[in-house]
C-alpha cells in the first residue's frame, strides 16, 4: 500500500540518525564518511525551506490552473458540470503525485505533497458541487452531504498511509468534526461521535505501531496516537471545542444549557482524567509525541477548569501556572541527574542529540522577538488623565486599564 | 534493514567499535531517552506564563497595592535574576559558551522581561520621561545586547532587536505626520545599522554564531519595507529596482553559504513583488491566471534546478 519502500525508507533514517551521531561526536569523520557511502537512498529529498516553496508554487500553479481550464474550455458551466470536471482535477492531481514518486522518486519534496493535498481539495469541492449544488448554506443541510467530509477524510487516510504525509491524517481528523453535524442536532452526541471515531482510530494506530517499536514507521505512527489523544481531550473539553468560548472565558459563565448536566460534569472528569493517562502512556512506550501531548493537555486543563466550574479567573492564575510549569522542570531535572549516570528509568536530563540543539537555537530566536509583544504591557502616548490600576474586584480586573 | 540491524552489521563489519554499537543501539532504542528538549520547553513556558500574570496582575491591582509594594517586588525580582547570572556566569569569552546550568537562560529572559514590566510601570505612574517611550526602548535595547553578549543568550538577542526596532517605530510615530515612506527608510536605516553591526561584531569574532540571527531579522524587515515601497501606487521603480538587488543579493547568500532559507526569500518575496507589479491594474482574469500557472510553473522549474545542484537535506 505505501509507495516508498521499507528499504528505501530505513535507508533516510539511517542517513538522518548518522548524521546526527557525527554531530554529537558519537561517530568520527572518517567512520560518518564511510558509512555514509552505504546509506545512499535512491529518493530524491531537499531541505525543509526549499520544500516550503516548492509545495507553495505548486500550490500556485494547480490553483491557478484549475479556474483558468473553466474560464477557456467552459462558458458558465453547470455547478454539477463544474463538480465533474473538479472531481477529474482530484483525479489528475493525485495521479501526478503518484507519478512524482514513483517516476522521479520525489520524497518530502513540496511537490508531490501539494499536488495530494489540491487532490483532497478538489474531490470535496467537486463533490458538493456536482452532488449537492445549491445547499451548502441551507439550515436544514442534506443529511446526505455527509458524504463530502466522509470522502475528505477517507481520501486523507489514504493519503497518510500511501504517502506518508502525517498531516493528510490530521487533515482526515478536521473532516471527521465536520461529520456528527449531518447526523444529529445534539451537540453532546456530536463531541461523543468525534471522539468514538478518534477513539476507534486510536485503537487502530496502538494495534499496528505495536510491529513497528524501532522501525522507520515509529516516529509517523507516534504523531499520529498523539494527534489523536489530542484530537480525543479536544473533543471532549466543551470549554475548548465550543463556537462561543471567548464569551464564556471572559464572563466566567458556564454554558452548561447546551449539554446535560451528567454529560457537562462527566467531560470534566475525563479532562482531569485524560492527562495522566496520556502522560502514562508516553513515558512507558518513550514516546515524545506522547508525551508532549499529555503535558500540552495536563496545562489545558489547568487553564480550562476555572471556566468549567464557572469560577473567576484571577490575574495571577498565570504566575501560578507558570510557577507549577518552571517547578516540575526544575524538580524533573534535579530528579534524573541524581540518578546513576544521570538516568532513571531509562530517561535522561542531558542532551543527546544534535537536532533539540537546533531547535532550541531557533526557538529562542523566534519566540524571543515574540514573546515581549505579546505579554508585555503596550507602550501607551495617551493623554494626561491616563491612570494606572483600578481594576474592580470580583472582575478579573477587566475594568482595569494600563 | 532496520537501524538496529545496520548497527549490528557495521560492528561486525568493524565499522565502528563494540562500545560505540551498544552506546548507538541504546540511542536507536531510546535508552536512555532525553527529555532534554521538553524540560527547555517547560521552563520556557513558565517564564512566559509568569511574566504575563505578572504584568496582568500589576496593571489590575496596582492600585490596591500601591506603588512601593509594586515597585518593590519587581524590583526585587529583577535583583534575584540579575544575581543569579552574575554570580554564576563563567569568564567571559567571545566563543559561543554553555551555559552555566540548565536554568541560567531562563532567569536571564525572567530578568529581562521583569524588566520591560517595571519600566512600563515606572512610565505609565510617574511620567519620568514624558511618555517618550522610544528612549526606554533604545536604553532597553542597549541594556539587552549587553547581556545577550556578556551571557550568550539568543532569547535576549532578539529581544534586544525587537526593542531597537520598537525604537524606530515609535520614533516615527511622534513625528507630526509620520508616512509610510518615512517607516520604510527608517526600516532600511534600521536594516543597515543591524546588518552592519551584526558583521563587524561576526568579523571581530564576538559571538559569531549569533550572526544568523541578525541576517534573518535584517532579511525580512528589509524585504518587508522594500515590498511595501513596491505596493505603493507612487515611486515605485526604485523600489523594483532594490527589490531585485535584494533578491540577487539573498539568493548569492543563499546558494554560496548554503543556507536555503535565503533562496526561500529571493523566491517569495521577489515573486510577490514582481506579480503585483506586473498583474496590478490588469482585470482580464484569463490573464492573471495564465500569469500563475506560467510562472508559478516557471520557478517551480528553477527552484527544481537549485535543488538538484544545491539542495541537500538539513
Amino acid at each position: 500500500m505505501r509507495l516508498y519502500s521499507a528499504s528505501s525508507e530505513e535507508t533516510l533514517r539511517a542517513r538522518q540518525l548518522l548524521t546526527d551521531w557525527a554531530g554529537e561526536g558519537f561517530l568520527t569523520k572518517e567512520q560518518h564518511q564511510r558509512l555514509d557511502q552505504e546509506t545512499v537512498s535512491d529518493l530524491r529529498t531537499t531541505n525543509i525551506f526549499l520544500r516550503l516553496v516548492l509545495f507553495l508554487f505548486t500550490l500556485i500553479s494547480v490553483c491557478a490552473a484549475a479556474p483558468l481550464f473553466f474560464k477557456l474550455f467552459l462558458s458558465r458551466p453547470s455547478e454539477q458540470t463544474s463538480g465533474v470536471f473538479l472531481v477529474i482535477f482530484a483525479a489528475l492531481c493525485y495521479a501526478a503525485a503518484e507519478a512524482a514518486v514513483s517516476q522521479a522518486r520525489l520524497y518530502r519534496y513540496g511537490i508531490e505533497e501539494a499536488l495530494a493535498v489540491c487532490s483532497v481539495g478538489f474531490l470535496c469541492a467537486g463533490m458538493q458541487a456536482a452532488l449537492f449544488s445549491g445547499s451548502p448554506f441551507s439550515p436544514k443541510p442534506d443529511t446526505a452531504q455527509y458524504m463530502v467530509p466522509a470522502a475528505g477524510a477517507v481520501f486523507s487516510l489514504w493519503i497518510w498511509r500511501r504517502f506518508g504525509f502525517s498531516y493528510a491524517f490530521l487533515a482526515a481528523m478536521i473532516f471527521v468534526i465536520f461529520l456528527p453535524g449531518y447526523w444529529t442536532s445534539s451537540h453532546s452526541a456530536q463531541h461523543v461521535i468525534v471522539a468514538v471515531f478518534y477513539a476507534a482510530g486510536l485503537v487502530g494506530v496502538a494495534a499496528a505501531r505495536s510491529r513497528h517499536r524501532f522501525d522507520y514507521l515509529d516516529e509517523a505512527y507516534s504523531l499520529v496516537e498523539a494527534l489523536l489523544w489530542l484530537g480525543i481531550y479536544l473533543a471532549m473539553n466543551l470549554k475548548l471545542s465550543s463556537l462561543d468560548l471567548p464569551i464564556q472565558w471572559w464572563s466566567g459563565t458556564r454554558a452548561a444549557s447546551d449539554f446535560a448536566r451528567p454529560f457537562y460534569w462527566g467531560t470534566w472528569v475525563l479532562i482531569w482524567c485524560l492527562p495522566p493517562i496520556v502522560l502514562w502512556r508516553g513515558i512507558r512506550q518513550k514516546d515524545r509525541f506522547v508525551i508532549a501531548v499529555g503535558a500540552f493537555v495536563a496545562v489545558l486543563t489547568f487553564v480550562s477548569n476555572k471556566p468549567y466550574l464557572g469560577w473567576v479567573r484571577h490575574t495571577w492564575d498565570p504566575m501560578i501556572l507558570g510557577i507549577l510549569l518552571t517547578s516540575v522542570a526544575v524538580f524533573l531535572r534535579r530528579w534524573l541527574a541524581r540518578g546513576p549516570g544521570g538516568i532513571r528509568h531509562g530517561f535522561i536530563a542531558a542532551r543527546l542529540s544534535g537536532k533539540d540543539k537546533h531547535w532550541i537555537n531557533a526557538g529562542s530566536a523566534v519566540f524571543g522577538l515574540l514573546t515581549p509583544q505579546s505579554i508585555t504591557p503596550a507602550p501607551q502616548t495617551g493623554g494626561k488623565d491616563f491612570r494606572f490600576g483600578g481594576g474592580a474586584s470580583g472582575g478579573g480586573g477587566a475594568s482595569g486599564d494600563f | 534493514m532496520t537501524i538496529l540491524a545496520r548497527l549490528e552489521r557495521w560492528k561486525e563489519q568493524g565499522a565502528i567499535s563494540a562500545e560505540q554499537h551498544a552506546h548507538l543501539a541504546g540511542l536507536s532504542r531510546g535508552e536512555p531517552f532525553s527529555i532534554f528538549l521538553e524540560l527547555n520547553v517547560l521552563l520556557y513556558a513558565g517564564v512566559v506564563a509568569f511574566v504575563a500574570g505578572l504584568g496582568w496582575t500589576v496593571s489590575t491591582w496596582s492600585r490596591q497595592l500601591g506603588d512601593i509594594v509594586v515597585l518593590t517586588v519587581l524590583s526585587s525580582m529583577l535583583a534575584g535574576s540579575s544575581w543569579y547570572c552574575f554570580s554564576r556566569t563563567p569568564a567571559w569569552s567571545p566563543a559561543e559558551t554553555p551555559a552555566p546550568s540548565p536554568i541560567f537562560d531562563y532567569v536571564l529572559y525572567l530578568g529581562s522581561l521583569v524588566w520591560c514590566v517595571e519600566l512600563a510601570y515606572l512610565e505609565n505612574r510617574f511620567h519620568v520621561l514624558s511618555g517618550q517611550w522610544d528612549l526606554y526602548l533604545l536604553v532597553s535595547a542597549g541594556l539587552f545586547f549587553f547581556l545577550a553578549y556578556r551571557f550568550d543568550n539568543r532569547f535576549v538577542l532578539s529581544l534586544a532587536l525587537s526593542s531597537l526596532a520598537g525604537w524606530f517605530g515609535l520614533t516615527i510615530s511622534h513625528w507630526p505626520s509620520h508616512q509610510d515612506a518615512e517607516y520604510r527608510q527608517y526600516a532600511l536605516l534600521y536594516c543597515l545599522l543591524v546588518g552592519v553591526g551584526g558583521a563587524l561584531l561576526q568579523r571581530c569574532n564576538l559571538k559569531p554564531h549569533f550572526f544568523g540571527t541578525y541576517l534573518n531579522i535584517v532579511a525580512n524587515v528589509l524585504f518587508w519595507a522594500v515590498l511595501s515601497g513596491v505596493f505603493d501606487r507612487q515611486a515605485y521603480g526604485l523600489w523594483i529596482l532594490a527589490l531585485l538587488i535584494a533578491c540577487g543579493a539573498s539568493l548569492a547568500w543563499g546558494l554560496s553559504r548554503r543556507q536555503f532559507v535565503f533562496i526561500a526569500y529571493a523566491a517569495v518575496y521577489g515573486y510577490v513583488g514582481i506579480s503585483w507589479m506586473l498583474i496590478r491594474g490588469v482585470t482580464d482574469e484569463t490573464f492573471i491566471l495564465s500569469y500563475f500557472v506560467i510562472t508559478a510553473i516557471t520557478m517551480l522549474v528553477a527552484l527544481v534546478q537549485v535543488a538538484r545542484r544545491f539542495g541537500r537535506p538539513e
